[in-house]
């Protein structure tokens, strides 16, 4: 399996200011010391080599929206938000390539940061499509259509051209999508969330966003230790400090980063992706809980296999 | 690694003496030891002071276990964390509970 991020930001879509930009340039620049460049593309090489992510790229800004590549003949999407936008246009791309027009969408719950990229979705007006929205809500049609009445959108649901179907799954029964095996888990969060698992070949990644992990319930926890159990790939909500979801964001309905470090080692999982992030965060922001999250894995590890953590941005890919 | 815990009278003051390390094998015998020793704390009027020094580190599961025995003392019982050793002290500060506790040098530094 493939996993793509399209959309890696909590809540609400963000965008880079001019100053956020300039503050980039500014730092590359200092960091070449006057250096003279042939070209762009030996500049290019100077910047992946001597500058650090946050100023060199960009961890990105649309909402939740995750590709699992790797089923026989259908695209796996996780989540709706505004990332799908940019998923909907590669997969034209995909489909004049001879992808067959299949999408099984895999939806965590409804807020609207997780669907509302779906009204930009180029593929729901093509009539040869076939759309499946998977998910362990049993109003996720009536979500999605209602966010297209004319209150909110020019476009009713009704216009759109693609075949839909919407299942409704219970969490802990597997099911299988073009030879992968997805399943289900019921997570803490407002009306709702669900974490999902795809396995094929052996090889697992879960997807586990939208999830709080509360502190007067602890024991609920052996229930995500063993659905994350020996993950390949673990994409985790780690919106927050552990110290604001005890306390200021109590009941936001998020995790933190070291919670998801204390799952995935206790799930013996292989490898951690940090997700949703906190669309305040700057790209520095970032990138300095990222490296919190890495030593945090590091001071607890004690005598367990290595958890390696990586931090999820627009574009990333990761082989499963 | 096992978890011990003493828990001493010092001159008005409680103090909790874990050691060992807490993590998910080990956190509800620490979380029982603290919820003890506050309410033992509250009994006598005294402050809850948790001797860090013998710990080796705790995960997220001990840290969430101090939210818990913070919201049993209350406001009339306050709880400070004394002699973090420098890998308590990263926890602390990466899981900013480094905001949310008073932590002092040693034992004494609170007296």
């Amino acid at each position: 399996m493939l996993v793509r991020f399209w959309g890696t930001r909590g809540s609400l879509p963000v965008a880079q200011r001019a100053g956020a930009i300039q503050a980039k340039i500014a730092h590359a620049l200092v960091a070449a010391g006057g250096r003279q460049f042939a070209d762009e593309a030996e500049a290019d090489a100077f910047a992946r080599a001597n500058l650090d992510f946050a100023t060199y790229g960009s961890y990105g800004g649309a909402s939740s929206c995750v590709e699992i590549e790797g089923a026989d003949g259908a695209f796996l999407v996780c989540d709706m938000g505004s990332g799908v936008r940019e998923f909907g246009i590669d997969s034209f791309r995909r489909i004049a390539g001879g992808h067959p027009p299949v999408y099984h969408f895999f939806l965590s719950h409804l807020h609207w940061d997780h669907i509302m990229g779906f009204p930009f979705f180029g593929p729901a007006f093509n009539p040869n499509a076939t759309i499946v929205v998977h998910s362990g809500h049993t109003d996720a049609e009536t979500a999605l259509r209602r966010q297209q009445e004319e209150i909110s959108f020019p476009v009713p649901f009704d216009w759109l051209r693609a075949k839909f179907e919407f299942i409704v799954h219970p969490p802990g029964e597997a099911f299988e999508v073009g030879g992968v095996t997805v399943t289900l888990v019921a997570q803490h969060h407002s009306h709702d969330s669900y974490g999902f698992r795809f396995e094929k070949s052996g090889r697992a990644a879960i997807y586990s966003t939208d999830s709080e992990h509360k502190v007067d319930n602890m024991d609920a926890e052996a229930a995500f230790e063993a659905f994350f159990a020996n993950a390949d790939l673990v994409i985790c909500d780690t919106m927050y400090s552990l110290g604001d979801t005890v306390s200021l964001k109590q009941d936001w309905g998020h995790s933190s980063n070291v919670v998801a470090v204390d799952l995935c080692h206790a799930a013996r999982a292989k490898r951690l992706a940090l997700f949703h992030h906190e669309p305040t965060y700057t790209d520095a922001d970032i990138q300095r809980m990222h490296a919190e999250t890495v030593r945090y894995e590091e001071l607890v590890r004690a005598d367990r296999p290595a958890l390696e953590v990586i931090c999820a941005y627009d574009g990333l890919e990761v082989a499963v | 690694m096992d978890l011990g815990w003493q828990v001493r009278d010092a001159g008005g003051r409680l103090v909790g003496e874990p050691t060992g390390r807490v993590d998910e094998t080990t956190w509800e015998a620490f979380s029982a030891h603290l919820i003890a020793a506050v309410r033992q704390a509250i009994a006598a009027g005294a402050p809850l002071i948790i001797d860090l020094s013998g710990l080796d580190y705790m995960s997220s599961r001990g840290l969430r276990a101090l939210t818990i025995a913070r919201r049993e003392a209350g406001e009339a019982t306050p709880i400070t964390l004394a002699a973090p050793n420098d890998r308590m002290r990263e926890i602390f500060a990466i899981s900013r509970y480094d905001k949310l506790f008073k932590i002092v040098d040693d034992v004494d530094s609170d007296a």
